[in-house]
């Protein structure tokens, strides 16, 4: 139907992560003992719905859909969910879901601020091959560290867990933490590549002429992005047994990672000018 | 044709009455001859367990004569001398003096349908001394193997037991009578594979060599630890287990070294004052570049200080905490005996619906009499 646009197939999307991150609360308080498809089928629905936005929006656009704030955040969210789903095939990482569906909900609500998605003009924002391959492997690496720090919290919830004799701990169907442990390093690791590429990508952008390229605030927030999650891929490989630590600072991160970035993108004159 | 199923288990028999009812599996088919050739059954199955005697047979007789005839059949298996020759015919018991008790309120006797509610029963470990073990299904199999080899078996067994193998299957997708471990050994186990992504390559050190860590230790090696390391305060008895367990003994005083290699460590030694601190494992946890631990202390009093779980990487439970997963899991076995007793009631239904479907017009009208007059046949 004619005026049921991207933004409202997104929104029903968005309405989907919701209902996945409430019956996730659900297993969780069941000890994830529940190997049930209920929460994957949910995501996989919120998934479906989410492409179709994604593909609405580049048809009406006539381009790959990362031209604003908005349809970058969408192509961040539809990575997460996209890994969720594919390493959720594996029974053993299926709670990957009810730890990214939190994380999905809240870069949902977020995206659909109308201030992130203002009218196209007559040229998108991003444009050029540079440009989309900067956007994309930059949305990419944000996906892969909040996919991280998914696998970080039920790493330190298993942890917990058997550290205080919890009788989840043997009972639910979470992996073994070694397991989860190599999880979140690989998609950490996986996120620090796609962010280096990205980030040599932004380098060689044209810039306008008044642009202070190293003064910038979203330039010198990526650089100090990209040295926190090195020294964390660093620290854990110097002391790899230091688990625990890891799986925090994978969380804290992110979470800072997902506080600051439209701030920072709102205040970059080389990202809204 | 009926099914009946004669026995005695662990329920209401103690071990040293069960074990003279035994059957040695070599003297299974003569027995089973035995049997047959005596007219008593048609087609049987004998299952001999540690938990059980039971004979399954397929019988023309009535229940209540076939009862009686496997009951005196039993006994005097129980009682006939161990070099007898069970293959010959039923004569060959006659004269010997019965030496031993009768089974009396041990035995219990089952027809149709309560028979075959019981096969399907122990083929799904509900009958078990462990709640929904898995081993009874593979001696139950092979006892039928066994019949079915030497021809012991006809259509009316083989349906029985090939549909109780369906059911045992069923119930195992379907509920969750038998999901996770019931025994102290196997929670270590569960909760080795909840630290380690595998358990092939990790080493286990053994200290102090009772049973239930030497239990431990075999369920560990089951699962693919790669070494057993035991050490105790007596050197022999410590070597007498690792021989027996494959590994290595040394020497409790010096037990320190191997905490850098190991990965899981079992403690069950008799001594009244822990063995292991916090001050003395946090220098072992340094040497071993703070690799995750798991600790498992079974001794009363316990072996190892309660602080050492503060460790960073270091996962204590002693013999409370696995005893209470264990619960847990039998209460969650518990829980779904109803559902499984469920699925077989409607099993033994359909399996007596389509058998009565396939029946001759005769034997129905004589089911029919057995179920009305049961002792109306022949006397017992």
């Amino acid at each position: 139907m004619a005026w049921f646009s991207d933004r409202h197939f997104f929104l029903l999307a968005v309405v989907v992560y919701g209902l996945s991150m409430i019956y996730s609360v659900f297993l969780w308080r069941k000890g994830f003992r529940k190997d049930d498809h209920v929460n994957y089928f949910l995501l996989l629905a919120a998934f479906a719905l989410h492409t179709v936005a994604m593909f609405k929006r580049g048809f009406s656009v006539n381009h790959c859909p990362i031209n604003n704030l908005y349809e970058a955040t969408l192509f961040i969210a539809w990575g997460i969910v996209a890994a969720c789903l594919a390493l959720g095939w594996l029974p053993f990482l299926r709670f990957l879901g009810a730890f990214a569906s939190p994380v999905l909900f809240a870069i949902g609500v977020f995206a659909l601020m109308p201030a992130l998605d203002p009218p196209h003009g007559p040229q998108p924002e991003f444009s050029g091959a540079l440009i989309s391959l900067h956007a994309a492997t930059i949305m990419l690496a944000y996906g892969a560290f909040g996919l991280g720090a998914a696998a970080a919290g039920m790493f330190l919830t298993q942890q917990h867990d058997l550290k205080f004799h919890k009788l989840r701990a043997v009972l639910s169907l979470l992996p073994p933490i070694q397991r989860l442990d190599i999880v979140t390093s690989r998609l950490v690791l996986a996120g620090l590549v796609l962010f280096t590429i990205g980030l040599a990508a932004g380098g060689h952008l044209p810039r306008p002429a008044d642009a202070v390229y190293w003064t910038d605030p979203k330039v010198l927030w990526s650089i100090f992005m990209w040295a926190i999650y090195l020294a964390l891929m660093v620290g854990h490989r110097a002391f790899p047994q230091s688990g625990r630590r890891f799986a925090l600072g994978v969380i804290i991160a992110f979470a800072f990672l997902l506080l600051t970035f439209w701030g920072t993108n709102l205040l970059s004159t080389l990202h809204h000018p | 044709m009926n099914l009946v199923v004669i026995g005695l288990s662990h329920h209401a028999s103690p071990v040293e009455f069960r074990e003279r009812f035994a059957f040695d599996e070599a003297k299974i088919p003569g027995a089973l001859q035995s049997l047959r050739t005596a007219g008593i059954a048609d087609e049987a199955v004998v299952l001999s367990t540690c938990n059980r005697v039971e004979i399954y047979a397929a019988t023309a007789l009535a229940p209540a004569r076939a009862f009686a005839e496997l009951k005196q059949f039993l006994t005097r298996w129980a009682q006939a001398p161990a070099d007898a020759d069970p293959g010959g015919k039923r004569s060959e018991f006659e004269g010997l003096s019965p030496r031993l008790v009768e089974p009396g309120d041990e035995l219990y006797t089952l027809a149709e349908p309560e028979s075959l509610r019981h096969l399907f029963k122990v083929a799904c470990g509900l009958d078990s001394m462990v709640l929904g073990e898995t081993e009874i299904l593979g001696q139950l199999k092979k006892a039928y193997d066994l019949a079915f080899q030497h021809r012991h078996t006809g259509s009316r067994l083989n349906k029985a037991f090939q549909r109780a193998f369906h059911v045992a299957k069923h119930v195992r997708t379907e509920t969750r009578i038998q999901r996770g471990s019931v025994s102290v050994a196997s929670v270590a186990v569960e909760l080795a594979e909840k630290i380690f992504s595998s358990l092939s390559g990790r080493d286990v050190l053994v200290i102090g060599a009772g049973e239930t860590s030497e239990k431990t230790a075999r369920a560990l090696l089951s699962r693919g630890a790669r070494r057993i390391v035991v050490a105790n305060r007596s050197y022999d008895r410590a070597v007498a287990l690792a021989t027996e367990l494959g590994g290595r003994a040394v020497s409790f005083d010096n037990c320190d070294a191997e905490f850098q290699k190991i990965d899981i460590a079992v403690s069950s030694t008799s001594s009244p004052q822990p063995i292991l601190n916090r001050a003395r494992l946090e220098p072992l946890m340094k040497a071993r570049q703070q690799r995750p631990l798991l600790l498992i202390d079974i001794a009363v009093p316990r072996d190892i200080d309660p602080e050492v779980n503060f460790l960073e990487n270091v996962y204590l439970y002693n013999i409370d905490d696995l005893q209470a997963i264990a619960d847990e899991y039998l209460s969650l076995r518990r829980r779904e005996v109803a559902r499984c007793e469920q699925i077989i009631a409607e099993k033994v239904k359909a399996l007596l619906d389509n058998t009565a479907g396939q029946k001759p017009a005769g034997d129905v009208l004589r089911a029919a009499c057995c179920v009305k007059h049961p002792n109306s046949l022949e006397g017992a």
